[in-house]
């Protein structure tokens, strides 16, 4: 039995009548494809998102070594200053450094392919997992009626690529809430096993003949769903990604993780017009005993993030070019380490932007302090970067972008905003 | 000196594990109650939301004693007859042990012992059959007891207080969780359910109560109380074994403070505030647990840490908890909450949208509401109100809701009258469905809007999963067609047949006709067989409900 470390994702059972069966009119919009595989041109951009669950302690990520407080706050849980120790911090700039464990990504923000902005966050005070989740993969912090998610409005912007139902991808079981939405996107669990599972020729006629069961009188998101299931199916058979190989050298880490982003790999080298691809990554909710730089869940976790990530890195190689990864968490955790050796509930965090576009090298957003009067609500780190210009930066520079209020409703960001993650 | 500890413990324990009360005889009113006449529509409608859908010969059963008759029938379970449910558990009754010998016949080895690779293995594969037969315990269940109110309703409650199997004890604890805290008050009181579950080893466990002490408290000397069983394995989800310093200075931890409010009980627009859970959390401080000080000595219980509790004065939602007072605080924390509207409110909500529709319309809410209110939380009078509001029967709201992957692999292996084969390879079913029972790791639970199944991969597993099961091939099920539906060379026949056993005589025009289209040039009647019963499965009829 592998634990499921599901996403948590939570659906307001009076926010969302997605099965309401065609009487749903933001869904009505969403249409099956032409049947044709798109050309990809090259230079097309992709984004990988990889969702922290679980509210990552970027403290710890991320060390603030040369914030007194930070040494005054923890003790049991404490990464030493960079050089004072053997499981020191890896210095980044002079004020922060690296989590130790997180060494693989070292190289790369040496190359200046990693960026960081730190004290990043949610204008929401809500320290709820569920909630806060929400809020960010809606992109309206405080407002529980969006039913679409950020990036699946990034999806809709431009339909000039909308004939591939691999514009949008989470590899994992369930699609989360930020590529929901009125533009297809498909969850893939395992691109080997996506298909009705049979020997030919018996696969061939049992595809068709669920395909005809599927597309009678059903109408609204089911039907388009299974409509984009046999599209992806043709697809895939067609391009057949696992052909793809990790390049010379590279291992994943064993673990979801590694598994995910060796298949974002295949799927971007592929050519299907993948543009917008979702990894779920959990276990950062360390309440109890998270650990040092040398041992505990936290150090394992990224142990596992940092490894998978530099893999993936290395894996695209030149690709790399057109690819930004973007990793997010719905909140940071308490300054102060609580009884258990662990930390509770928090404000800001910190990200990672890391690829090819990257103006990286840099930790970005002001840094508000950790001394007790500059904390929000006196106790957690403050936010200082809204998360919103942070992925606004990356759907306008990267994604090409132009109508950031489509994808923030209700929220005024122009480019003063950005953090200066990309050129 | 304050040596309460034992007394408490004593108290506590005969408190927390009495047992319920039998469910009191409940007769529904002959008259007054707007259910429909019982045609074969309704009965499927109420057996696909009331049930895990229909076995062979339980639409008939609905129509015959009538919605009123069964819904009174399964509103008191100890009259129905349930030696198919009690069958369906013996093969997994190893999930039932006393979880301190389970934790002391199963935890992995010492690490001084862990070289020992066959010893490893045997290991792990024991780690194995347990979760297997723990997930088993419950789906078996599912799928063939007799009492499905019962099922639905124990499942319903197992995900509102949702703990995840692979944390630290609950290992050994989640099977002994969901048989003694939720099932005995599946149909009973709320607030008796609440105060079962706040008490249960599990959840202190999961949420990390058992770990909540007042800030500068420490255990009497000679006394770690906290943390000492060896929790080895799953990593990384376990922390380490903390060191002896660590467990010296301990506090507070807001977790099962914030989801009591949030979750269980007010909801997350409930009207509480970060200091209401700061509150909460010290009210409940010394809510801890008992464990086996070593293999096979001592029992997983509550306990009551008098030396953790925090006795100064707290308000919670503007009423005062005034200094002095130890454990019967946070009894009255959580009777005030069980009392709140709020959760009245968000509770009815929740089975609303669980019964009737993924957006409940406010006509049934408000009945529900009305219910709870009046009966203190009587979680049968809720039901009641639900299953008569005319909302439940509105067109509208039947076929009306995409089944949850437990809701769907219960009702396929029910409406081909299958079922487990005793061993536990059923789950792996749930598992690439993405909701293995007891595996979700946060506290929200598997969600129940079908937003959540509703994806490419999910449709295609369904797909597949319905084939395996129409051509026997399912691991760990045993089917039998020829019972169900004869080797016919007479495929219109072959249509009827289907459509009567899988789809309830539901089955939409464009589905039937497409089935026959498919079978039509099949020379094997077998295969025809195994091909309309895989299509009706795996169609978009079934996956509603």
């Amino acid at each position: 039995m592998s634990p499921d470390l599901s996403r948590r994702v939570f659906v307001k059972a009076g926010a969302l009548s997605l099965v309401s069966l065609g009487f749903d009119p933001l869904f009505l919009g969403r249409t099956a494809y032409a049947q044709r595989v798109p050309a990809r041109s090259p230079g097309s951009k992709t984004l990988v998102c990889l969702f922290q669950r679980g509210a990552v302690d970027g403290l710890s990520m991320v060390v603030p070594y040369a914030d007194d407080w930070y040494y005054r706050e923890r003790r049991r849980i404490v990464v030493p200053r960079p050089g004072s120790a053997p499981d020191a911090a890896l210095d980044l700039d002079g004020r922060f450094g690296l989590h130790p464990r997180l060494a693989a990504l070292k190289p790369l923000w040496d190359a200046g392919q990693l960026a960081i902005v730190d004290a990043v966050g949610s204008p929401d005070p809500s320290r709820s997992h569920f909630d806060a989740q929400d809020f960010m993969e809606t992109g309206t912090p405080g407002d529980r009626a969006t039913r679409d998610g950020w990036l699946n409005r990034c999806l809709a912007h431009d339909l000039e690529h909308r004939d591939t139902p691999f514009r949008g991808v989470a590899m994992g079981p369930q699609l989360p809430r930020a590529l929901q939405g009125t533009a297809p996107a498909l969850a893939i669990g395992d691109l080997q096993a996506f298909g009705i599972r049979a020997p030919e020729p018996a696969r061939d006629r049992l595809t068709a003949a669920f395909e005809a069961l599927w597309s009678g009188t059903e109408t609204g998101i089911v039907a388009n769903t299974a409509a984009e299931s046999f599209e992806a199916i043709r697809q895939l058979r067609a391009a057949n990604p696992s052909q793809y190989r990790p390049a010379d050298g590279v291992a994943y880490p064993l673990g979801p993780l590694g598994r995910a982003l060796l298949q974002v790999a295949q799927l971007v080298k592929a050519d299907l017009g993948a543009e917008i691809l979702f990894v779920d990554v959990g276990g950062w909710d360390t309440h109890v005993n998270q650990g040092n730089g040398a041992n505990g869940q936290l150090a394992a976790r990224l142990d596992d993030f940092g490894q998978a990530l530099a893999a993936f890195a290395r894996d695209l190689g030149e690709r790399m070019a057109d690819v930004v990864v973007l990793t997010m968490s719905e909140f940071g955790r308490t300054i102060h380490e609580n009884g258990d050796a662990g930390t509770d509930h928090g404000h800001a965090t910190a990200m990672f932007v890391l690829g090819g576009p990257v103006r990286g090298g840099r930790v970005l957003g002001p840094w508000p302090g950790l001394a007790p009067e500059q904390r929000y609500e006196g106790r957690d780190l403050a936010v200082t970067t809204d998360f919103r210009d942070l992925f606004g930066e990356v759907a306008a520079r990267h994604l090409g972008i132009a109508q950031l209020d489509v994808i923030f409703p209700g929220y005024a960001l122009t480019a003063d905003r950005f953090p200066g993650v990309l050129a | 000196m304050r040596t309460p500890l034992l007394p408490l413990l004593v108290a506590l324990a005969a408190c927390a594990h009495h047992g319920p009360a039998a469910l009191a005889p409940l007769s529904l009113p002959r008259e007054g109650m707007a259910f429909p006449a019982a045609d074969s529509a309704d009965a499927v409608h109420l057996l696909d939301r009331f049930a895990f859908g229909a076995r062979p010969g339980e639409i008939a059963h609905v129509q015959e004693v009538g919605i009123r008759g069964w819904l009174e029938e399964q509103l008191n379970p100890s009259r129905v007859d349930d030696a198919a449910g009690d069958g369906a558990l013996q093969p997994y009754r190893l999930a039932f042990r006393d979880p301190a010998d389970l934790y002391a016949d199963y935890a992995p080895a010492p690490p001084a012992a862990r070289a020992d690779t066959a010893a490893r293995q045997r290991q792990m594969q024991g780690t194995r059959e347990l979760a297997g037969a723990v997930m088993m315990s419950a789906l078996a269940r599912h799928i063939e007891s007799r009492r499905q109110l019962l099922e639905v309703m124990t499942d319903f409650w197992t995900n509102h207080f949702n703990v995840f199997m692979a944390k630290g004890a609950d290992r050994w604890l989640t099977a002994d969780f969901v048989e003694r805290a939720i099932r005995p008050y599946a149909l009973g009181r709320f607030e008796d359910l609440l105060v079962a579950t706040a008490t249960h080893p599990a959840m202190l466990v999961y949420l990390d109560n058992a770990q909540s002490v007042a800030p500068g408290s420490h255990p009497p000397a000679g006394r770690p109380a906290i943390a000492m069983m060896p929790r080895p394995g799953f990593a990384p989800m376990l922390p380490p074994r903390p060191a002896p310093a660590a467990r010296a200075e301990a506090g507070l931890n807001e977790n099962y403070a914030r989801e009591l409010m949030e979750l269980h009980t007010l909801g997350v627009d409930g009207g509480y505030t970060q200091q209401d859970v700061i509150e909460v959390a010290r009210i409940l401080t010394g809510w801890g647990i008992a464990q086996p000080r070593r293999m096979g000595v001592g029992r997983f219980a509550f306990e009551f840490h008098a030396w953790a509790h925090d006795y100064g004065p707290k308000t919670v939602l503007g009423v005062e908890f005034p200094a002095g007072h130890g454990m019967e605080e946070g009894r009255t924390l959580l009777h005030l909450l069980a009392e709140d509207p709020a959760t009245a409110r968000h509770l009815s909500h929740q089975l609303c949208a669980r019964f009737v529709a993924d957006t409940p319309p406010d006509g049934c809410v408000d009945a529900a509401v009305a219910a709870w209110q009046r009966t203190d939380g009587d979680i049968r009078a809720v039901l009641v109100a639900i299953a008569a509001s005319p909302d439940f029967w509105a067109p509208e709201n039947r076929a009306a809701k995409f089944k949850p992957p437990l809701a769907f692999v219960a009702s396929a292996v029910r409406a081909l009258d299958g079922a487990p084969d005793t061993t536990a390879r059923l789950v792996g079913a749930l598992q690439q469905l993405g909701e293995p029972l007891f595996m979700h790791l946060t506290p929200d639970g598997y969600p129940d809007a079908g937003a959540d199944w509703l994806n490419s991969g999910a449709i295609l597993t369904r797909m597949n999963l319905a084939l395996a099961l129409a051509s026997a091939r399912m691991p760990g099920v045993v089917v039998d067609l020829d019972r169900l539906s004869p080797v016919t060379s007479d495929y219109d026949q072959l249509v009827r047949n289907v459509n009567a056993t899988v789809l309830g005589n539901q089955g939409t025009e464009h589905t039937l006709q497409v089935i026959r289209q498919q079978i039509g040039d099949m020379p094997n009647a077998v295969n025809a067989r195994a091909m309309a019963v895989g299509l009706a499965l795996g169609s978009p009829d079934f996956q509603r409900q």
